[in-house]
């Protein structure tokens, strides 16, 4: 339980750039709400995406589970936003040795590496196990379509981010740390 | 069929001693072991977690072989020696004086408590990622 509010802690100490995170509910440390800014030089690149990282109660023994809460078009996240990574599946080796233990969750991640990850998902998607086989399929064949999709999706989250800078005062005490760094500047 | 699993407290040798004395006399049988309703969870494979008395034989025998593996893996007392690492990796806490930790073949340690659970999921080390099994065979081939 400690373990998880030093990460937190950690993260607004050394603040890396292209995410920021904060809690849901000041009470609930397992439920997080995190900020990540769409990389350059992909078609994400000028949105602002939130997602939710929900904690088992026995991490860092197992994964937490992230889902996008804004529109998101990518292969590996599902229609209703769950993010599909490997290093996110729970632990130790399936009967199919479809993926190796070492590719799945370790409990020396943390939030940070969790976030780099994703980040690195959306710069590089992987369309051989999709969460979203329409998007997969798209981003494929149609890559000029689904970089369409994509700009719809980062239109519509840019709006929600200037909502957001123009109402800080608005949020709780300590949330205010998490406001995005970059948009602090 | 007998379920190998049970609570650490109820230890195998006293039952036995409480099945000869109930035999013999019946008056050194002391009051009944308190009903336990903490039963320990299994995890036998991904997205898999059983509490023990539900898990099926074969999930019976894998657990019961890596438990075995595992008491074999070196541990030891935390003594201040800087040597063998100062912190989890796990739960990223330093190590404090007198705390049992766990020795990995791969030379990554790690707190007992910590290690053991998440290798009853995965028999690799979180650090470096090396099956331990394998690991565990070439210590004893080269020594």
């Amino acid at each position: 339980m400690c373990y998880i509010y030093v990460c937190l802690v950690e993260m607004n100490k050394n603040p890396v750039e292209g995410f920021s995170a904060g809690l849901v509910d000041d009470e609930d440390i397992y439920k997080w709400e995190v900020m990540i800014i769409g990389p350059a030089d992909t078609p994400y690149e000028g949105g602002f995406f939130k997602a939710q990282l929900v904690f088992p109660k026995d991490y860092p023994q197992r994964p937490p589970k992230m889902t996008f809460l804004t529109e998101m078009w990518h292969p590996n996240i599902g229609t209703d936003g769950l993010v599909c990574i490997s290093i996110l599946h729970e632990p130790g080796n399936d009967k199919y040795g479809y993926e190796s233990a070492s590719e799945r969750w370790l409990p020396i991640h943390t939030v940070e590496t969790i976030l780099i990850s994703v980040i690195s998902m959306l710069a590089d998607p992987n369309d051989e196990s999709p969460a979203n086989v329409d998007a997969a399929k798209m981003w494929r064949e149609k890559p000029d379509e689904f970089k369409k999709k994509v700009a719809k999706c980062v239109r519509k989250n840019y709006h929600y981010h200037i909502i957001h800078i123009s109402a800080p005062l608005n949020l709780k005490n300590h949330r205010t740390h998490f406001i995005p760094y970059k948009l602090l500047q | 069929m007998g379920n190998c699993f049970k609570t650490p407290s109820t230890d195998d040798i006293s039952l036995l001693r409480g099945n000869e004395s109930q035999e013999g006399s019946d008056q050194s049988l002391g009051p009944p072991p308190p009903y336990q309703e903490r039963v320990p969870v299994f995890h036998p494979s991904p997205n898999v977690s059983r509490p023990a008395n539900q898990l099926s034989e074969e999930e019976q025998i894998k657990i019961a072989k890596r438990l075995g593996l595992i008491s074999h893996l070196p541990s030891g007392v935390y003594d201040g020696s800087s040597k063998k690492g100062k912190e989890c990796a796990i739960c990223m806490c330093d190590f404090v004086l007198g705390e049992g930790l766990r020795f990995l073949p791969c030379m990554h340690t790690y707190h007992k408590t910590c290690i053991d659970d998440w290798l009853m999921r995965s028999f690799t080390c979180p650090s470096c990622m090396e099956p331990v099994d394998a690991a565990l065979l070439t210590t004893y081939e080269t020594n």
